[in-house]
Order: structure tokens, then C-alpha cells, then sequence
């Protein structure tokens, strides 16, 4: 039953601001008709340097994402302003003395027979008329690099307060609020592309957002955990692991043919029959769009392995599904099984 | 053994010493010319200096030891501490900690590397951005500058000096500590505006290392910071040591810095002698340095400094022999050497040769009686030194029997040195780079 956004209506008869949940959920309904993804484009009047086809969704977007609604795919870097996170930044390096930005660089030049070390303007001037390149402190004329002289390296100067420096400071000025500050405070922060998830998918047709605590728990109308959520309950088993050495198995498990999405979407009505096989404390999980998992406390691979088979043989021949035991007897078991979900779901 | 301790106490027998004691006042009415130049002259010259400082000290302690304006009429000029340094990769960090963490705000460290083959740089910026993180310029308050050649310490010193923009510079060894509150009692001589630079009083940081490092702990209290205090309260020092000095800015860069070659620290405090600047020594200005830790590396750093004394003073600058162009203080330091450091040593090596060859046995006093009374005055200059500058340590009390000898070891060291810098054999040394070697006038 499809149930109206939850509009209130002004008693002037105009339609007023859509509460939150209305808000978001037609911030899904235009994923959806753009084709299931939000792409960021530039936008040098945005404040962070991109927006969401003009849309001031950034909020909403993060809000839906961190509720599995809608996928997360990193897609790019932006440096603001610590203090009005502008990406309007003007970087430069300037001298470390007065954070002056008028620089200049030199090659810096050593007269071995008195030691002098300076500026190659300052042995330029000091040959004055005649040309060349004489020592300030010596006079005498230098002819022969190598042998009379040799060139030290590359210094900076400031052209405003004379301080000569080798590595200059990069500073950034921010030029919505002229905030100045060291290259190293500014803040970075990741920008996203959104892509529509089942979830996301279901509460379009559905007509409203989750929102009963059970909703929130498992996917679409399934006893089957979210994948944030599957993945705190995993972790917490490594974290009983960690303390008392209590092995668990996984099953993982995905359709036969990696990619067909149809196979994907009717994976839930797959895993529905292994109920009868699943003891009451394990637990099944959606870790990807096409990874599930069984979670099987306090059971040993040869269990699992022997479980594994069970389930095989009940989902018919050829099965469609491809089933792998794993035992998690380390941290570093289950690190393995989620780098796989991540690399699966092609997360950074 | 009971006549060799017959030989070595007959010295100090009650009746010699109340005897010797006796004709005191008959033999300094006299003028018996020997009894001047072995008695009078010497205790004048190396005893009287310490006990007037001492009396200067129980008198007026301020002028010992100036203490620091108060905090509020304290001004904190920005002074740049200089540290150049050639595989340091050991301890420069330590030495940036120790100015970093010194307790003087308002200053800035800038290593300037020689060509080094080791990771001093990377230790170096390990430290500084250790150090200063939370600052919000962390580049800032430690700058680096690394050059590809060795160039020798003092090419390395004048690119620091160049990169400094303090108004006070300190040049400091990579190998040295500044001690917390140091800088404010090293600024404190320059409210004199005739003041060009200021001594830092050199502690040994690796006393403990070996029986070596042990008397040399002696030696820098009893001899080089007595008298470099001495010889600062009037007007006669005559070097700011390269392990720890600090300079007027605009001054050292007048000269256009230092010199290549052996001997740069003697050499720039003669040149700021030269322009009319005085030279300070702060007692309070404590930098702590490694020192030879084998009798090898002593003899080594001993010659060294000899030879480099005569070159630079007695060849370089010997201009400063001329009465009138450079005052009479800088005479007085040039006359003082020769009679010191050149004349002395060969005066009494030839006084315990000709005592040896007339035979040590037939009279025991004149040998025994030198030990006796040079452990005497040692043991009152230990006191003194304890007294005013806490050093050295009381643990070493007991090395100053042997001292003497340690001395008359280190004076055979310096002789030799002497001997053969004033006959010019083997003058070229490996601390300076072939390449600035032939460029430089040899003195």
C-alpha cells in the first residue's frame, strides 16, 4: 500500500516544505528517473566546488546513504577553508618570517677562499660596471665555477622582508572570508556519487521511507540483516572471538553467474527455504547487492563445510547459487571476508 | 715504597713548609730574579685571577653572575641558532630538542648540512616536525639547508648565517645541548651595545664515558670557564668557543662570516677584537658538549687547536702585536700568548730536565714541592669553580692528584704541536675540503 508523502498543507492553501522524510524520499523518486545515479558536477558557485545537478541535497544524500537507501562511491577530493569551508582557495608560498607571498628564488653561490656564501644578485653587484661575478665580502673577481666558486643550491628570498629560506611554507588564503592558514589546517573533504540501492529501490514502491525499527533492521519484507548491519554483527562475533577464542563459520553466498542482477534480486526468495536447515541463533545478512551471508556462531569449518553441502543439495540442480564455507578464527579472517564484500560492491 | 713516600711527603714536611713560609716575605723583598719567575710570577698570572673572581663573587654576585632583568622589562629579540654539521646523524637531533625545548621562545634553529653521506637531514626533520607540530607554522622554527659537496664547518656556518634573520646569532655544535634558560642569561651581556659576542660556558655532556672524558670535565671547569670568567671581567677573551657562541647578527654578517679554514671561532672573536667590540663569557649561558672519549681523539683535537692557535694568532692576526692600531688589550692578549702558550711550556720542560738531569733523588723538594703546590692551588681552584659555577662534579675530587700528570701529558701534545706548526711540517689537515684547501691562503 503505496501512502501519500506527508505534505502539510499551509492554511493559506499553499503547499508548505515537505517534512524530511517526503523530502528525501522524492530525492529517490529523481535518482530513480535519472537513471538510479547522482553524479557530482563542478560548480565553482558551490560552496565545497560541486553540487548535485543544482540540487542542495548534500544532507539528504548522506542521510539516505548511511541508511543503505542509496550506495556511496567515492568520486573525488576537495580542499575548503577551515573556517567557511570555501573551496575558493588561493594557494602560495611565502617567506616564513613576515608570511609575505613575494618571493623569488636564487641560486645561492660559495667563494672558497673566503667562505662566502650569498645570493648570486649580491655577486653581481658587487662586480658592479665590469660585469661578472666578484665576492662582496672579498672582492675578488670569480671567473671559475668549480674551482674559485660553486653554486650551493636554490634559495628563496623574500623580496619584502630579505629573509632567505630553502623550503617555503605553503599557505592558503581563503578568499570568501580572507582567512589565512597553514597548507597544513586545511580540511579535506571526499565528494560522493549515489547510486539507487535495492533498498532505496523498495521504499519508492513502497511510497515511504523505513522507518518501523524492523524496517530498518532487515531488507525489503526478508528476515535478512541490511548490510550495515550485518556487518556490526560480524564484527561484534570477531570481538567475542577476540576475547574468549570462540571460533564462527560464514557461509557466503552469491547466484552462480556473477552479474545477472535478476538472479540477484531473487536471491532472498533463494535463501527463504534455508531457514529450515539454520539454527535459531544464525543469522543471514546482505554483505553487497549480490553477496549474502549466513552467519554460524560457535560453529567449526567441518560443520559449516558439512552445512554447506545440505544447503547445496536442497536449492536444486544445477543449483543456482554458489555457496563457500569459511571459518573465522582470527580477526584477520573476517578482515578478508569484508575486503572481498568491498572489492565486490567496488568500494575505494 | 717507604722511600718513595719519604721521597714524595719530604716536600711537605711541617718543618719545610713553616721553613718555606718563614723566608716568604725576606724572598718577595729580594730580588731574587729565579724565585719571580718560578713563584710570583705564576701565581699571579694563574692563581690571583680565580681568587679575585671568587672575592668578586662573595662580594658582588651580580657581577659574576648577571641575574636576569625582571620578566616584565625583558625583551626576547629573535635570536637564530646556527648548527651546522657533517654526519650528525647521531646526535643532531638532540641538539634541536635541546634548543627547541630550552625554554626561550622567540627563536628559530637553522641546520645547515655539509654534503653529509649519513641521514642527518632526515633525522634532523624527524625532530623539528616532532617538535613542532602544534605550531601553526611548523617550518618556521627549524629550517634546514643541505648542500650536495662538503664544503668544510665554516662554509656550512656562513649558509646558515645567511639563512638566519635573527637579530642575535648562536652558532652551536651538532653535538651539544643547550641548556634549558640559557639563551635569556646569554642575552644578558649584550645590554652593553659594545658587546659584539658572548662566550657560552662549556660543559662536558659524556663525562662519564671514560677515565679521558672524566678529567676533561676537570679541565673545562678548572681551567676554561674560570679563565674565560676571568679573563672576560677584563677585557682580555680572547675566543668564543665554536661549540657554543652567540653573536650580533648584523656584526658577524659585517664580516661576511666566517673564514674557511682551521680555527674559525678563534679567528671571527679576533676580528670582532679588531672592529672595537667586546667579548662576554655568561657563566649562566651552560651549552653541554661531547668531548674525546679515547686518549687518541684528545691528542688528535689537542693538536689541532694548537696548531690552529698559532696560525690563526700568531700568523693571521699577528697585526695585533701593533700598539697602537688595535689598542693596548689586544697587545696584552698577543704578548701574554707568546709568554703563555709559547715561551712557558719550553721554559719549565727545560727546568725538570735540567732537575732530572742533576738527579730527581739529590734534592727532593724542588720536584715533590711543584706537585705539592700545584695540587694545592688545584684543589683551591676546585673549590672555587664549585663554588661559583657548580662544576665539575664532586664525584671526580679524586682525579686531582692525578691531574697533574695528565697535564704534563697534554702540554707534551701541544708542544710537539706547536713545534711543528711553527716549522710548518704537515700543515695540511682533512677537516677542510681539498678544494677550499687550495684556495686559501695558508697562514
Amino acid at each position: 500500500m503505496v501512502e501519500p508523502p506527508d505534505y502539510v498543507v499551509a492554511e493559506e492553501g499553499e503547499p508548505a516544505e515537505p517534512s524530511a522524510s517526503a523530502r528525501r524520499l522524492r530525492l529517490l523518486i529523481q535518482i530513480a528517473a535519472a537513471g538510479g545515479t547522482m553524479t557530482p558536477t563542478a560548480n565553482p558557485n558551490a560552496k565545497s566546488g560541486y553540487d548535485y545537478r543544482a540540487l542542495d541535497a548534500a544532507p539528504d544524500l548522506k542521510f539516505l546513504a548511511g541508511r543503505d537507501y542509496l550506495d556511496e562511491r567515492f568520486f573525488d577530493r576537495v580542499t575548503i577553508c577551515p573556517r567557511c569551508s570555501s573551496h575558493h582557495l588561493n594557494l602560495r608560498e611565502v617567506c616564513p618570517g613576515c608570511g609575505s607571498a613575494h618571493l623569488t628564488d636564487e641560486v645561492l653561490l660559495h667563494h672558497f677562499r673566503c667562505g662566502y656564501a650569498g645570493r648570486t644578485s649580491e655577486f653581481v653587484a658587487a662586480a658592479g660596471a665590469e660585469g661578472g661575478l666578484a665576492c662582496p665580502k672579498c672582492g675578488r673577481p670569480l671567473n671559475y665555477v668549480g674551482t674559485e666558486y660553486d653554486r650551493l643550491g636554490k634559495a628563496f628570498v623574500c623580496l619584502d622582508c630579505g629573509t632567505c629560506f630553502e623550503d617555503p611554507p605553503v599557505e592558503a588564503v581563503c578568499l570568501a572570508c580572507a582567512t589565512r592558514s597553514p597548507a597544513a589546517d586545511l580540511l579535506s573533504v571526499d565528494i560522493f556519487a549515489y547510486a539507487l540501492s535495492s533498498l532505496g529501490m523498495a521504499a519508492i514502491a513502497r511510497g515511504r521511507l523505513l522507518e518501523e525499527s524492523t524496517e530498518s533492521l532487515f531488507i525489503a519484507d526478508q528476515r535478512i540483516y541490511r548490510p550495515t548491519v550485518i556487518v556490526e554483527l560480524l564484527e561484534q562475533e570477531a570481538r567475542r572471538l577476540k576475547h574468549f577464542r570462540i571460533a564462527f563459520s560464514v557461509l557466503l553466498v552469491e547466484p552462480e553467474s556473477q552479474g545477472e542482477s535478476a538472479e540477484a534480486e531473487t536471491m532472498p526468495q533463494l535463501l527463504a527455504p534455508f531457514r529450515d536447515r539454520l539454527r535459531d541463533i544464525d543469522l543471514i545478512g546482505q554483505l553487497a547487492p549480490s553477496i549474502f551471508v549466513i552467519v554460524l556462531p560457535q560453529m567449526a569449518q567441518r560443520e559449516a563445510e558439512l552445512l554447506r553441502r545440505q544447503l547445496l543439495a536442497g536449492a536444486g540442480r544445477p543449483p543456482p547459487l554458489a555457496i563457500t564455507a569459511i571459518e573465522i578464527a582470527t580477526p584477520q579472517d573476517l578482515q578478508q571476508v569484508l575486503a572481498y564484500r568491498r572489492r565486490q560492491a567496488g568500494a575505494p | 715504597m717507604n722511600g718513595f713516600l719519604h721521597y714524595m711527603l719530604s716536600a711537605i714536611d711541617p718543618s719545610s713548609v713553616i721553613g718555606m713560609f718563614r723566608t716568604l716575605p725576606e724572598l718577595l723583598t729580594s730580588a731574587y730574579i729565579p724565585f719571580w719567575l718560578i713563584f710570583v710570577f705564576p701565581v699571579a698570572r694563574f692563581f690571583l685571577p680565580d681568587v679575585a673572581c671568587w672575592i668578586a663573587y662573595q662580594l658582588k654576585p651580580s657581577l659574576i653572575r648577571p641575574p636576569l632583568p625582571p620578566a616584565r622589562r625583558r625583551a626576547e629579540p629573535l635570536v637564530s641558532v646556527v648548527i651546522a654539521g657533517r654526519n650528525e646523524s647521531a646526535s643532531i637531533g638532540a641538539a634541536i630538542r635541546s634548543t627547541l625545548l630550552c625554554g626561550y621562545g622567540n627563536l628559530e634553529i637553522v641546520f645547515a648540512d655539509d654534503g653529509s653521506d649519513d641521514d642527518s637531514v632526515a633525522v634532523a626533520r624527524r625532530v623539528a616536525e616532532s617538535l613542532t607540530h602544534c605550531s601553526r607554522r611548523p617550518s618556521d622554527k627549524v629550517r634546514i639547508f643541505t648542500s650536495q659537496r662538503r664544503n668544510g664547518k665554516a662554509s656550512a656556518l656562513n649558509v646558515g648565517i645567511r639563512m638566519a634573520r635573527g637579530e642575535f646569532i648562536v652558532i652551536l655544535d651538532a653535538d651539544s645541548e643547550i641548556q634549558y634558560g640559557a639563551i635569556q642569561h646569554w642575552l644578558v651581556p649584550f645590554a652593553d651595545p659594545r658587546v659584539g659576542a658572548v662566550a657560552a660556558n662549556l660543559r662536558v655532556r659524556n663525562a662519564r664515558a671514560s677515565l679521558v672524558t672524566r678529567f676533561q670535565e676537570c679541565e673545562y671547569a678548572l681551567q676554561v670557564t674560570m679563565t674565560r670568567l676571568a679573563e672576560s671581567l677584563v677585557g682580555l677573551l680572547t675566543i668564543v668557543p665554536g661549540a657554543g657562541g652567540m653573536f650580533r647578527a648584523d656584526i658577524i654578517r659585517r664580516l661576511g662570516g666566517f673564514d674557511p679554514g682551521l680555527g674559525d671561532d678563534t679567528d671571527m672573536t679576533l676580528k670582532l677584537r679588531k672592529q672595537g667590540r667586546r667579548v662576554g663569557f655568561s657563566v649562566d649561558a651552560v651549552v653541554w658538549t661531547d668531548v674525546p672519549v679515547t686518549w687518541k681523539r684528545l691528542v688528535s683535537q689537542r693538536t689541532r687547536w694548537e696548531r690552529n692557535m698559532v696560525k690563526i694568532r700568531i700568523s693571521k692576526h699577528r697585526d695585533l702585536f701593533l700598539l697602537g692600531r688595535y689598542g693596548l688589550a689586544n697587545a696584552i692578549i698577543t704578548v701574554d700568548l707568546l709568554i703563555v702558550r709559547i715561551l712557558l711550556p719550553w721554559v719549565s720542560a727545560i727546568g725538570i730536565a735540567v732537575v732530572i738531569w742533576h738527579g730527581p733523588l739529590s734534592a727532593p723538594q724542588v720536584l715533590t714541592a711543584f706537585y705539592w703546590g700545584y695540587l694545592t692551588w688545584l684543589s683551591i681552584k676546585w673549590l672555587i669553580a664549585r663554588d661559583i659555577a657548580r662544576t665539575p662534579q664532586p664525584g671526580h675530587f679524586w682525579l686531582l692528584p692525578a691531574f697533574p700528570f695528565y697535564k704534563l701529558g697534554l702540554r707534551a701534545v701541544t708542544m710537539a704541536a706547536v713545534f711543528r706548526e711553527l716549522l710548518r711540517i704537515g700543515v695540511r689537515h682533512p677537516y677542510v675540503p681539498a678544494h677550499i684547501w687550495s684556495e686559501n691562503p695558508q697562514w
